[in-house]
């Protein structure tokens, strides 16, 4: 299995190696780099970072919105690189994280993907 | 610690606690989860003896041992229900993380000014031994304690309730049957009525990312109570509050062991639900307070006000609550638990704009948890709700952190007043801003004892 690099472009740029097999934050963690988690499982978004370049799989993410998710968050705790990457992270990575949901509306194909999923199968 | 004449901790009764010595210090939860600073979040000492010269002052702080638990709320290892037990002591807090899932015990006894950590239970072993996960409400009862948990341990609802006994060892779940209960949240039992009556949040991993209006309307958030037999644990009646109980948190039955009237803060509808048992036997429920939304020049709808906590005084008389997006605490008197009638309001905080400061302080978040002396003349008030949501609807709070202030509340005539020399500024501490959550005294506050 290949191995992929990770750049942090809020730490410096700094980068790690990863072999894709374990969620991100485990792997992350272990080498050092510090950054926020709660649940560990991909229910809380305590753990989300911006993806600005490459690919994940987070299939088992439960808590993201598909807003969130076109805005490029992952969730590290249960997302595995498929490509190298290129991510923000931490708190300053959350800009378009929260919304107030009263002044800014969800759109039906926005919402949780359990949700939207539900709808469809119901029409 | 304040009453070793008789037995055990706590007070033979509700009149006895209203009776107790002034409370000198509090303790009060603390966060970093989701601030964006990577400390731990902590246990803060505050010092509210008006004769110390740290009145008002942090004069402790407890970090937790990791990072990003989220401590919400805690209870206390016993309280008056073990009154007759005089093995007991009232000398350890119980504080789950509500997202890592990890429950700290903290020993106050030792030394009440500079608390410890006694022991943790590892998230690990309770999902193991329960598959619970998302810990919220800490009840003593007798020999036992038992927590409210939201999820199991993916984060899925119901949850359910997890038992420990007083060395907290895990004992395993609670109910025996969570019957068609779709959520949980808080819950609060009066054994002389056999009944404990639970509320309905959300799931977990619907909830902790954060709040979005559209899943109320997909059935995402609760909407019912639940009354349980409480020797059988499990539930025997749902109470549809439909519209006007849009997320029920906070659940209070009375402090007076023999009345059956209690009452719940539909958060999202900002409805105080007022119930009963009958006299043939039938849990009853009414809405009795009616908070209207407040319209605000760049919301496209009012702002409803968000009844995130309520609290009942010690004797009975006052039910306080909160709105929190509109910033105002009110008092109410429940002498007639059907009529209640408005007796004191503040404003602190809040998008309406009313207090945007508070004895010299800026305030990010509006009133959110407190807690009520003994007397029932001293309210304190803190700001944040929990870190995803303060975010969304408060992102100043990350610069300013969350502020505590007392309310002096007059308890003859009713009416409530902010304390000029009152202020806590969580902006302001060591490692940054932190926001404050729940408040504790030693010696038993009025939302943790109950009577047997
Ligand atoms: S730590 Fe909770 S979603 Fe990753």
């Amino acid at each position: 299995m290949a191995v992929k690099k990770i750049i942090i472009a809020n730490r410096n740029n700094i980068s790690f190696k990863v072999l894709g097999k374990k969620p991100l934050l485990e792997e992350l963690y272990s080498q050092g780099l510090d950054i926020p988690f709660g649940c560990k499982y991909g229910g809380c978004i305590t753990c989300a970072a911006k993806l600005l370049k490459g690919k994940v799989d987070q299939s088992s993410q439960v808590a993201l919105n598909n807003r969130q998710i076109k805005n490029g968050y992952v969730l590290l705790c249960v997302a595995q690189a498929i490509t190298d990457c290129i991510f923000e992270v931490g708190v300053e990575s959350h800009d378009k994280l929260y919304r107030n949901p009263f002044l800014d509306k969800l759109e039906p194909h926005e919402l949780k993907a359990d949700i939207v999923n539900k709808n469809i199968d119901e029409i | 610690m304040m009453n070793n004449l008789c037995c055990g901790p706590g007070y033979a009764s509700p009149y006895e606690a209203t009776k107790a010595p002034r409370e000198k210090i509090l303790y009060t939860i603390a966060i970093y989860t989701g601030t964006g600073i990577q400390k731990p979040d902590y246990l803060a000492t505050i010092d509210v003896d008006p004769e110390s010269p740290n009145f008002s002052k942090i004069i402790h702080r407890l970090e937790m041992p990791r990072i990003g638990d989220e401590l919400h709320h805690m209870g206390w290892n016993a309280c008056s229900s073990c009154y007759n037990d005089p093995n007991m002591k009232r000398s350890f807090l119980i504080i789950p993380g509500v997202r890592s899932n990890n429950i700290y015990i903290i020993d106050t006894a030792t030394n009440p000014f500079s608390p410890s950590i006694y022991k943790i239970i590892e998230s690990s072993e309770i999902k193991l031994k329960t598959n619970l996960s998302g810990p919220h409400t800490v009840h003593c009862l007798e020999s036992k304690i038992i927590i409210s948990f939201l999820g199991d341990a993916k984060g899925n609802a119901p949850g359910g309730y997890l038992l420990l006994n007083k060395e907290f060892d895990i004992l395993g779940r609670w109910e025996n049957s969570m019957g068609e209960i779709s959520f949980s949240y808080d819950f609060w039992y009066q054994p002389r009525y056999n009944v404990m009556i639970s509320s309905e949040w959300a799931a977990p991993n619907t909830f902790m990312p954060g709040f979005d209006l559209e899943e109320v309307g997909h059935l995402k958030y609760g909407r019912r109570l639940h009354i349980w037999d409480f020797k059988k644990r499990e539930p025997i009646q749902t109470m549809y509050l439909g519209e006007d109980g849009l997320i029920p948190l906070e659940v209070k039955f009375s402090h007076n062991p023999n009345s059956s009237h209690g009452f719940c803060g539909a958060a999202l509808s900002t409805n105080v639900i007022h119930f009963w048992r009958s006299e043939e036997g039938n849990w009853e429920w009414e809405k009795i307070i009616d908070i209207d939304n407040e319209p605000h020049p760049d919301w496209p709808i009012p702002i409803p006000g968000v009844m995130s906590a309520i609290l009942i005084s010690m004797d009975d008389k006052y039910l306080y609550l909160n709105n929190w997006l509109h910033g105002d605490m009110r008092q109410y008197d429940i002498s007639n638990p059907h009529k209640p009638k408005l007796t004191g309001q503040i404003w602190m905080g809040g998008l309406l704009g009313r207090a945007p400061v508070v004895n010299g302080v800026k305030i990010a978040g509006g009133p959110q948890m407190f807690q009520l002396s003994l007397d029932g003349k001293r309210l304190y008030v803190t700001t944040s709700l929990f870190s995803t949501w303060d975010n969304q609807f408060y992102p100043k709070m990350k610069k300013l952190g969350g502020a505590m202030i007392m309310i002096d509340c007059d308890t003859i005539n009713g009416g409530m007043q902010i304390n000029e020399n009152f202020i806590v500024n969580f902006g302001k501490e060591p490692n940054g801003p932190s926001r404050c959550h729940e408040t504790r005294y030693p010696g038993g506050d009025c939302t943790s004892d109950i009577w047997l």
